[in-house]
């Protein structure tokens, strides 16, 4: 692998991460709005506010950069690009089509994916506590309760995938999928995709930014292009999240098209699942914070345990 | 040994030291980060600086461990230490006292003491290192520490030790239920919720309270 | 019929089932609203109706209504008849910073000369232009509706009925005097 090439996917990656995430969060823009009976956004760029984010982008750069007096200026600087940061990291790795359609494969890639991806939450405690603000605090507190909890039962799911292939890399674990891994993995993919959702804090699992209680969590005393930064980590997370729930459990690009179209599953995957995440903030009331941990305790760790030893089980009774 | 072994063959010192790779120059340097992270993190004043001083140093390391080839061992670094235990600490400070700015009772008076260990204990294992492989030579092939070969050399030769090591964080963790359990018990506190339901909508609280706690009660509301 | 998380499918039908019906969000500027045929918009005047009784500046619940006039004499045609007084207006205006569009003074006016208009785009930036004087009321009148039809079968209109009335005596004197 030349310089060149290995630029060409920093690149390429980098693409991705600034405009997937915009293309979603215009998606949930015009998604949401119609399942609420509204049409949402209808004026920048002219058709149906195309350009409605790139229009909130601009907004962004123009607004002042504040930081509070009482805050702990260089962290509180600091926090959103640690928040960001991460996840690009992690597209990095998301293996999109066969052939090393992939922008570094990694030997250990669920551990990266997952190690990685827990570094954001540090961004967001930065975040939290160096705001000097009770509100932030206690936003960034609740955003480290609901994290350590959902990242169990996620590691979990993420575990019984692996077992399931063999083998800890991404585009091992899409290579081996076979058609009935859907009905095997169908737990751990639950489990996966609502602990995801738990980790990105969308809603119901929307705690720690709940407006009516902590006006933004830990986001409260940010604004103009930091505040837009923390928006864009949670749709770039958005993109993360489902694209691994592709790749884990829905079998990435395999799909009734010849090999070569396989990036256009990954990615058609990856948007019905980024649908289903508006779908469900749209549909469900945030969880209280005593259910949203019950939930994670009671609920999604021994479901992913069960998942756990399911695959053991099965993967044993192949392997005789 | 059997890692080592993996990753490559001991073999004599046959390169000098005054013609170093760039993967060695980046290890010199990235370690040179990790201590200086790690003398401020103790040193500092500033409680959270700390804790965030302490993700650099095992950032850094978790590089370190990277540039050794051993990859599966960079990743659960970062996952364990920054994902989890960092963050816990930073959980705790923040739950307990995390003032932004200098805590003025962030010195300890056995701070000489602590430098006295750990110089001791840096000593001891610098020399312990220094002393087993004087000048041998690692060849890092790459892969070597790969989760495979890993995961094989620990469930193969290092079975027994790991097993010792789950029963432990069992224990720890057994233990940490039945510490916070136990509190529970001695001071049992009925739900609000529960309290609520059990009490008839509209009945006088003079009325089932003893008279002479009445008024104390009312005072406390 | 009640499985467990039954509640939770329903409710992702319901939002779905949403997303594919129309919308209700009016999109007003570039959209005109469907609005009813006598919607109350605005008030116009037809001053030559108008015979200054005072009525509906009197009936106005707040009083948003400012007319001015003066009496002027009109020369007798007779030379046996008195001469006759004529009401002339000087100012017909409506605040509509203070009208609440109750409608009373159109029904009160006994000569037909105030109408509902539906036009609505008014909006001013300032109060004080809020109050249309009678050439503004007048120019409302262009966008009143034509009243509606009558049913089939009604009786006439009773001006018209009695032009008609007119009109066949005068066809009947006219017809007559030949015969």
């Amino acid at each position: 692998m030349n310089l060149l090439d290995t630029l060409l996917r920093c690149v390429a990656a980098l693409v991705v991460f600034l405009t997937f995430p915009l293309i979603i969060g215009q998606t949930e823009h015009k998604v949401m709005a119609h399942m609420q009976g509204r049409l949402g956004p209808m004026y920048a760029g002219g058709f149906h506010g195309w350009a409605q984010l790139v229009a909130d982008g601009v907004k962004f750069a123009q607004k002042e950069d504040i930081v509070p007096a009482g805050a702990d200026r260089r962290i509180f600087q600091l926090a959103p690009a640690v928040s960001l940061l991460p996840y690009l990291f992690v597209l990095l790795v998301v293996p999109v089509g066969p052939h090393g359609f992939v922008g570094q494969a990694v030997d250990a890639g669920i551990f990266f994916v997952l190690a990685v991806m827990g570094v954001g939450v540090i961004g967001k405690l930065m975040a939290g506590w160096a705001s000097a603000n009770k509100f932030s605090l206690l936003g960034g507190l609740r955003t480290a309760a609901q994290l350590m909890s959902y990242e169990l039962p996620m590691v979990l799911a993420a575990a019984s995938a692996a077992m399931a292939a063999g083998t800890l890399s991404l585009t091992g674990i899409v290579e081996a999928f076979h058609w009935w891994w859907l009905p095997w993995q169908a737990i751990g993919a639950f489990v996966f995709f609502t602990a995801g959702l738990a980790e990105l804090q969308r809603p119901p699992f929307d705690m720690p930014v709940a407006d009516s209680e902590i006006i933004f969590g830990a986001y409260t005393e940010y604004t103009g292009l930091r505040f837009a930064f923390f928006l864009l980590s949670e749709y770039a997370g958005i993109l993360v999240v489902c694209a691994l729930t592709t790749v884990l459990f829905l079998g990435g690009w395999h799909g009734p098209l010849p090999d070569s179209l396989g990036w256009l599953w990954t990615i058609l995957k990856t948007f019905a699942l980024a649908f289903v995440v508006i779908w469900l903030r749209v549909t469900y009331p945030r969880l209280r914070e005593d259910q949203l941990m019950r939930f994670a305790w009671t609920v999604l760790v021994p479901l992913a345990l069960v998942q756990l030893a399911l695959t053991g089980i099965i993967k044993v009774a192949i392997s005789q | 040994m059997n890692i080592l072994a993996a990753a490559g063959s001991l073999a004599p010192a046959t390169r000098g030291f005054l013609s170093p790779t760039g993967a060695e120059i980046v290890f010199v340097l990235v370690g040179l980060a990790v201590l200086g992270a790690a003398v401020i993190s103790v040193g500092t004043r500033q409680l959270v600086h700390a804790a965030l001083w302490l993700v650099v140093a095992l950032g850094g390391l978790a590089i370190e461990f990277l540039l050794l080839t051993a990859e599966f061992v960079a990743w659960v670094q970062v996952l364990i230490y920054l994902g989890s235990v960092v963050v816990l600490v930073l959980f705790g400070l923040m739950l307990t006292k995390a003032p932004i700015g200098r805590s003025p009772d962030a010195d300890s008076g056995n701070r000489w003491v602590a430098l006295l260990v750990a110089l001791a204990a840096a000593g001891t294992l610098v020399t312990l290192v220094v002393d087993a492989f004087r000048t041998s030579w690692i060849d890092l092939g790459a892969g070597g520490g790969s989760a495979s070969v890993t995961g094989a050399s620990l469930f193969r030769n290092w079975v027994l030790p790991f097993e010792a090591l789950s029963v432990l964080l069992l224990a720890a963790l057994i233990g940490a239920i039945v510490l916070s359990r136990s509190r529970q018990a001695a001071a049992p506190k009925p739900r609000a919720g529960r309290l609520r339901t059990g009490k008839p909508v509209g009945a006088a609280p003079a009325a089932k309270s003893p008279a002479a706690q009445s008024p104390s009660s009312e005072r406390e509301s | 019929m009640n499985l467990p998380g039954s509640g939770l499918a329903k409710g992702l039908a319901v939002t779905l089932r949403t997303m594919t019906k129309k919308t209700v969000t009016a999109q007003y500027p570039e959209v005109q609203p469907h609005l009813p045929p006598r919607s109350r918009g605005v008030i116009g005047l037809l001053e030559e109706n108008c015979t200054v009784c005072m009525l509906c500046a009197r009936e106005c619940p707040d009083w948003c209504i400012y007319i001015d006039s003066h009496k002027e004499t009109l020369p007798a045609v007779d030379p046996n008849a008195r001469a006759r007084t004529r009401n002339v207006l000087d100012r017909f205006a409506i605040d509509f910073s203070l009208c609440m569009y109750c409608g009373i003074c159109i029904e009160v006016c006994p000569f037909d000369a105030l109408f509902w208009s539906p036009e609505f785009e008014y909006a001013e930036t300032d109060i004080l232009e809020l109050t249309h004087e009678r050439d503004k009321l007048r120019e409302w009148m262009w966008t009143v509706p034509a009243p509606p039809a009558l049913d089939p079968g009604a009786e006439e209109p009773k001006e018209i009925a009695a032009a008609r009335k007119a009109a066949d005596k005068l066809a009947a004197a006219a017809g007559g005097d030949p015969a």
